[in-house]
């Protein structure tokens, strides 16, 4: 049986880490193989970005060699996958060779595309890439007062990301001592402070205390990265020295080029997690178009039910397990508290308050993610 | 039970201010936490779970790799630990028993000479039993059940 | 067919039940970026937030409330894509 898995990334790995381990001995004996395609050799630890952006971790702590990740059984090539016969159970990659499958799992992840807001790369910090995280710390390093403006472009990966900027710009400006000197302004597309109810019951006093201001309703239209003005869909505008962006995202462009799924999103049964209208094709990760948040927990989780599946479908021929939406992510809240939120379909997030030993959970993650990625956590 | 109030009065000691051993215990467990937290810091943290992180990865290769357990299986016999034993200490009084004799001069005569020895008899036995055994198990002549 | 027609005939539905993060609202944003201008777009979500949430968008950003109501209690809101 040939399991192919399209991906390098969080979901990507976890799948094929765990299905190596649940079929060891069929790998061994070669009645399974597993392949991992990928557009990289290395493999980015994404939350780490935000540390980066905050000098609080430097770039080369953000990747580890993905051949070190992955158990010795799992065939790994860097050969992009650049068109997908899905009819055929085939695919074609960059370097023209072709792969087929019993089972495949799409793990493409998303991508950033600021472009699709007139101005925003130009006149944003981003963050979402090392070069652009980088860039925005020696920014903030220089920043010595003024207009910091947070605008949000949806849909966008880690939906906790616009509360958690906020949080360590004011705890960052704070150490510098020059808090005073900054104001503070989060704009966020609904109409509230955060799309999760309790984040924002949560996050609405903390900016408060803060003395961070907000506008809700405010969907980023374009940027005047001369005037430095940024313009809402709404009809408002305000004026910034410093603009830090979430921009919008896509799927990879071969998902769109392909017609799988409109945006790059593919259409995904919120259960089985396969693709519609192809039972051997399992989608996960940020790429697929359920409205389950895009975070590397959410693929961890629906990794975990996919590899199930896969190892019982190769050994009784069916799977045995539904996702039930399960996603847990951490709240960095500054530089030394922090709080998590967990949910799945049947149960919303319900904030505790955040504390010192979360926010040192969260600091051993950042190495434990490994162990997760490996397959062990 | 106090049937007055309903409540459940369980039979704790209590410490010399009155208050509920149970209780301080807590208060205890508490400064710990807080002791703990005054304690540690971000890069401490950090150290701590990225060895534990790699601790954990080594520890999960080495029991999955069937090969290395089984060596750990064969060298925990009595036996091979005696033979290990054995080795260590034939390797060491060799090493004394060659730096207080001379170097080997060469030359045929000598070689007879040494040909003669018991010891050369019994060290040419052993590497003869060992080559019979190790071509056996690797081949996978192995009895079964040892 | 007019295109005007067609357009009608072809809701795009936003399944966001039994979802909270990023929740109901923020699917709908995204899934109105991607359609055209005239599309018909029904979200579908189990939190009664939205009853208000939703339409409080459509006005604010400029366009059509179609209808909004609540069925099985699924909530059950139209809107098109007027700009």
């Amino acid at each position: 049986m040939k399991i192919l898995i399209v991906g390098g990334g969080t979901g990507g790995s976890i799948v094929g880490n765990n299905v190596a381990r649940r079929l060891a001995d069929e790998l061994a004996e070669g009645k399974v193989e597993i392949t991992i395609l990928s557009a990289s050799d290395r493999h980015m630890y994404q939350p780490g970005l935000l540390y980066v952006a905050f000098g609080q971790m430097t770039p080369d702590q953000l990747y580890r060699d993905q051949r070190s990740l992955l158990e010795p059984g799992i065939y790994f090539e860097v050969d992009p996958v650049e068109e997908f016969r899905l009819d055929e159970n085939k695919v074609k990659t960059r370097s023209g060779a072709t792969h087929d499958y019993d089972i495949l799992v799409i793990a493409t992840g998303s991508r950033i595309v600021p472009e699709q807001v007139p101005g925003l790369k130009e006149g944003a910090e981003l963050f979402y890439t090392e070069e652009s995280a980088v860039k925005m710390f020696k920014r903030l390093s220089e920043f010595q007062g003024g207009k910091v403006g947070v605008v949000v472009g949806v849909p966008h990966k880690c939906p906790i990301a616009p509360v958690e900027v906020v949080f360590s710009l004011h705890d960052y400006f704070k150490s510098r001592g020059i808090r005073d000197k900054v104001d503070i302004k989060y704009h966020y597309p609904v109409g509230r402070v955060h799309t999760i109810e309790n984040v924002a019951k949560w996050a609405k006093p903390e900016f408060d205390r803060m003395g961070v201001e907000y506008e809700t309703l405010f969907n980023v239209k374009e940027v005047d990265a001369e005037k430095r003005v940024v313009r809402s869909e709404e009809g408002t505008e305000f004026e910034y020295d410093l603009l830090i962006a979430i921009p919008p995202h896509k799927g990879m462009e071969v998902i769109e080029r392909q017609g799988l799924g409109e945006g790059g999103w593919i259409p995904t049964d919120r259960y089985k997690l396969t693709m519609e209208g192809y039972e051997n094709v399992y989608v996960l990760g940020d790429t697929t178009n359920l409205p389950v948040s895009k975070t590397g927990s959410a693929a961890h989780f629906e990794a975990e039910v996919i590899a199930e599946n896969i190892a019982s479908v190769a050994k009784i021929g069916t799977p045995v397990r539904d996702y039930d939406g399960k996603v847990y992510c951490f709240i960095e809240a500054g530089h030394d508290r922090a709080t998590y939120a967990m949910f799945n379909y049947q149960n919303p997030p319900n904030l505790k308050p955040a504390s010192k030993s979360m926010h040192w959970f969260k600091m051993a993650y950042n190495q434990m993610y490994w162990s997760s990625v490996r397959g062990l956590l | 039970m106090n049937t007055q109030t309903g409540a459940v009065e369980r039979d704790v000691g209590t410490d010399g201010n009155g208050n509920d051993e149970e209780l301080s215990k807590l208060v205890e467990m508490g400064q710990l936490v807080m002791a703990a937290q005054d304690a540690l810091a971000d890069p401490i943290v950090s150290r701590l779970a990225g060895t534990l992180n790699e601790g954990m990865a080594l520890v999960d290769r080495i029991t999955r790799n069937k090969a290395l357990m089984g060596l750990l299986q064969e060298l925990e016999r009595p036996e091979s630990q005696a033979l290990l034993k054995g080795l260590s200490a034939a390797l060491r009084e060799t090493g004394r028993a060659l730096s207080a004799s001379e170097k080997a001069k060469g030359g045929l005569g000598a070689l007879v000479r040494v040909a003669r020895e018991p010891g050369a008899e019994e060290g040419l036995r052993i590497l003869a039993l060992v080559g019979e055994h190790l071509s056996a198990n690797v081949r996978g002549d192995r009895r079964q059940g040892k | 067919m007019a295109q005007e027609d067609f357009n009608m005939s072809e809701v795009k539905i936003v399944d966001a039940r039994d979802t909270f993060c990023p929740g109901p609202l923020m699917e709908l944003i995204a899934k109105v970026k991607q359609a055209e201008v005239g599309d018909v777009l029904e979200v579908l979500s189990t939190d009664d937030g939205s009853a208000a949430d939703v339409p409080e968008w459509v006005n604010k950003v400029g366009h059509e409330l179609l209808s909004n109501e609540k069925v099985d209690g699924v909530w059950r809101i139209k809107m098109r894509k007027a700009r």
